[in-house]
């Protein structure tokens, strides 16, 4: 079953064209640890997800571009074409002249409705291609113009078009320290129009990111390039080929399917995070040896104290002894010790990967009160490594963890709104007040619901 | 008496009588030997735990979630004793014999003559075990739709954790299933969409390959056998069972007279039951003549009906006649739909409206769009009759749903200071 990625704005584009690099590197490393015979299958299962095959042999990547400005999209085309192993697809990208200015309305009501046809047609022409349709994968940026309003509009069309096939919104949160006096504005805009039409919505913070390339990777100048590496390492090791199910060595013919039915079934809930262990430079790798044991145990403290990488762990956090009131009930302004998870999907790969106890994901005390750990936690299994690292794991977690950052994004949108700065640039072009207002109430809903769970 | 009923049996019959219980035997999945059949008639212990086995073979092949064949002894008697009860079974007998499965052989006996006796119960199991060759498709199964729904319904679902004497259930778990169910309803569609896509490319590539010009193309399971020689030797094999069955059963069919002529003989040595046959619906045994009378009257009081709706029709027809074509339109399009619903529900209701259409599973062939029409069914008729059936069953869930919300409506009127607001829209 194939996924058809949409990169939309400068943003989706960079970012998808590492995930495809990352995902063709990773199935032609020749350090798979595994037999040639698997190593093979392991190839043919990620080619069919994300490429499809042209007559010369070289494959083509399921995707679409768009940008409202055309400078990336060459740039990315290039890129790809330089690579000499994969390519895009001559017809398959869509840019203009102009870009939407960091205004989301425009690219929401104005690029949206007028340049329609031509992206979806684009979107149909790769999905003709699939032998079957598993769903989209939908790359953008929250805080933007062309990238998250347009990506918006896309994604609300796509859900009526293709109301059954699967629709996840990979969306990269701003910095906190962002340099757009609008983000805020937009940000809640991007979020509340995609919970309406997006069945997942997996959530890169670039504050977090960064801190992975400073701290993990050793990077000086951390530049975009660098950030979007990380994110598609990210990606890459989750949606690579795994075991379909335990003791089988058939790999998941379904992977978007089987994530979103363990992880976001609740239609209030679906915001997921990412987490990966060891994350090192490569020539570090070399030096260093990992036992399943040590990297599950940290991988769960990451989880339970939210902390995005393995350094600086507060092992401290503990979860809350069971009879005393759950800490989701403790006001907002007290700092949040204990990530509560409503779901999490642990994705181990490498070697031995069956002896490695995953016990400690399966703890009820680290889930809501209203699932048990049976129907909370899922696991996949390969023993095929990723890239070139023995033994890697990572986290897909829908969890408390971005209920701050959520909050405070909606409180600094709703201080802005209150004293109606700049609404005149969204009225402008058709995003009315009413907008604004049911966006506030749908976040704060989920703000709640994210805090009592 | 049964002695001399045995020799008019000699005299009448094609062949012996083990000959006939041998063919029955070979035809049923796992049939034992005559031999057992005959100890069973004496009601004999060791005859017992080969005929529960065998009934609990041919009960599962018919139920649809088909219970494991290596379920214990005890699971199993408990399993075919529930089955024969809610099929109806009518001897009480059966339902008190022990669960070890040591006793009971005679009414073993009886109760799969009774299976036998009642319905196209070989055929079935034929069909069930019936090795596919072809890419098909089932049609028009389960011809009583409506009464299987709620059936569904009403069963209680097989895991159910947390509904335990816990107190009231989250909402939110009830909606985390819900949705979970959502996505794997989306899942199927997606994989049903893939195998339709594969199929249809195997059809293409495989064009002009089969020997039969009819088909034209060869199935997936043929496909397979080009690959995999190993394969289709077992498959040979399969087949040959397969046919020895088939063969079997048509001998029964010439024989099986002998053996309901036994089979009185087997219910006369067992005491009667006390009580009658509850569960078996009866057709009273009135006189041909009250039903005729009866009949004339129905056919006067329909014509007479007739009559009397076509003059009110005439005089509605010639009131509204001068509204103009726009309500002849409405008029016609109102015709039209209630036409649709009512073959819809008739089809749904009726044993008999499904039963004109082709039964059991189709051979799926790809042909050219301008081949001529031979035998069998277009995919457009198909789709025509399975669209009208998704009309009647939505008909039954939006039934449902409002009983449901009637249901919920009455519950909160029960509870003072609640406020309850209907959802809209539906």
């Amino acid at each position: 079953m194939s996924i058809v990625t949409v990169q939309l704005g400068q943003c989706g584009n960079q970012i998808g064209f590492e995930v495809f690099d990352a995902l063709y590197n990773d199935s032609h490393c020749p350090q798979g640890l595994c037999s040639k015979r698997e190593n093979e299958v392991y190839q043919e299962s990620c080619k069919e997800r994300f490429f499809s095959e042209e007559e010369n042999g070289v494959p083509v990547a399921r995707a679409v571009l768009v940008d409202m400005e055309p400078k990336v999209i060459n740039q990315t085309l290039s890129k790809a074409a330089q690579s000499g192993q994969w390519k895009y697809g001559q017809h398959s990208c869509f840019c203009q002249k102009q870009g939407s200015g960091n205004n989301w309305a425009y690219g929401y009501s104005v690029h949206g409705p007028r340049h329609e046809e031509p992206i979806m047609n684009l979107i149909q022409k790769e999905v003709e291609k699939c032998d079957c349709l598993s769903g989209f994968f939908i790359i953008m940026s929250m805080a933007g113009g062309t990238g998250s309003g347009l990506g918006a509009f896309i994604t609300q069309n796509l859900q009526d078009q293709y109301s059954n096939a699967l629709k996840m919104n990979q969306i990269i949160w701003p910095y906190g320290t962002g340099e757009v006096i609008v983000q805020n504005y937009n940000s809640i805009l991007t979020l509340s129009h995609l919970y309406r039409s997006s069945d997942a919505l997996l959530v890169h913070e670039n504050d977090a990111v960064h801190k992975i390339c400073a701290k993990l990777m050793n990077i000086k100048q951390i530049s975009f390039r660098d950030i979007n590496q990380v994110l598609a390492h990210q990606l890459g090791s989750v949606f690579q080929p795994t075991y379909s199910m335990e003791g089988s060595y058939h790999y998941r013919r379904n992977p978007l399917g089987d994530l979103m039915e363990s992880l976001v079934p609740h239609p209030e809930f679906k915001m997921l995070g990412i987490r990966n262990i060891p994350q090192m430079c490569e020539n570090s790798l070399a030096y260093s040896t990992f036992t399943w044991t040590g990297l599950l145990k940290h991988l769960r403290q990451m989880l339970i104290s939210n902390s995005k990488m393995e350094e600086g762990i507060n092992w401290q956090v503990r979860p809350p002894l069971s009879g005393l009131p759950p800490l989701g009930k403790v006001s907002l302004n007290r700092e949040l010790h204990f990530n509560t998870s409503i779901a999490n999907l642990v994705i181990l790969r490498g070697k031995d990967v069956h002896s490695a106890d995953l016990g400690g994901f399966k703890d009820p005390e680290l889930y809501t009160s209203w699932l048990a750990p049976v129907n909370a936690f899922s696991a996949w299994k390969t023993q095929r490594a990723f890239r070139k690292y023995e033994k890697s794991a990572a986290l897909v977690s829908n969890s408390q963890f971005l209920l701050k950052p959520l909050d405070t994004i909606v409180g600094k949108a709703w201080n802005m709104f209150a004293s109606k700065a700049y609404i005149h640039q969204y009225t402008k072009f058709g995003i009315e007040e009413e907008d604004f207002l049911d966006s506030f109430t749908l976040l704060e809903q989920v703000v709640a619901s994210y805090c009592n769970v | 008496m049964g002695r001399r009923r045995r020799r008019v049996d000699r005299e009448a019959a094609v062949g012996p009588l083990p000959e006939a219980i041998a063919t029955l035997s070979r035809t049923l999945p796992a049939g034992p030997s005559p031999e057992i059949f005959r100890r069973a008639k004496f009601d004999r212990p060791e005859a017992a735990p080969a005929l529960w086995r065998l009934l609990f073979h041919v009960l599962s092949l018919l139920s649809a979630n088909g219970a494991s064949a290596s379920a214990a002894q005890e699971a199993q008697v408990r399993m075919v004793k529930s089955e024969l009860r809610s099929q109806g079974y009518p001897r009480r007998a059966l339902a008190q014999l022990p669960e070890d499965g040591s006793q009971g052989s005679r009414e073993l006996l009886l109760a799969l003559a009774w299976l036998l006796a009642r319905g196209p119960l070989l055929e079935r199991l034929l069909a069930q075990t019936r090795v596919p060759l072809g890419d098909e498709i089932p049609l028009f199964e389960g011809v009583s739709l409506v009464p299987l729904e709620c059936d569904a319904l009403a069963r209680p679902s097989p895991s159910a954790p947390h509904v335990e004497a816990d107190g009231p259930m989250d909402i939110r778990h009830l909606q985390w299933l819900m949705g979970k169910l959502l996505f794997q309803w989306r899942k199927l569609i997606t994989s049903q969409q893939e195998q339709c896509a594969l199929l249809g490319k195997i059809h293409t590539y495989t064009r002009g390959c089969h020997s039969d010009r009819s088909l034209g193309h060869l199935s997936v399971a043929e496909t397979e056998l080009l690959r995999d020689a190993e394969g289709g030797q077992q498959l040979l094999r399969r087949l040959e069972r397969e046919n020895a069955r088939l063969e079997a059963a048509l001998q029964w069919r010439c024989r099986e007279l002998v053996f309901w002529r036994w089979m009185d003989t087997v219910l006369g040595t067992c005491p009667p039951e006390a009580s009658h046959p509850t569960f078996l619906p009866r057709i009273p045994e009135r006189g041909t003549g009250e039903l005729e009378l009866v009949a004339r009257e129905l056919q006067a009081l329909q014509e007479e009906l007739r009559g009397a709706v076509e003059s009110r029709r005439a005089a509605w027809e010639a009131r509204v006649g001068g509204w103009g074509p726009e309500w002849n339109a409405v008029q016609w399009a109102s015709w039209e739909a209630v036409g649709h619903e009512l073959a819809a529900l008739q089809q749904a209701w009726e044993p008999g409206g499904a039963a004109a259409q082709p039964h059991g599973p189709c051979r799926l062939v790809k042909s050219d769009a301008g081949a001529s029409r031979g035998p069998g069914l277009r995919a457009a008729q198909v789709i025509g009759v399975l669209r009208s059936r998704e009309a009647c069953l939505e008909a039954v869930l939006c039934q449902l749903q409002r009983q449901c919300r009637q249901e919920l409506a009455k519950l909160a009127g029960a509870l003072p200071g609640l406020i309850w607001i209907l959802p809209s829209g539906h």
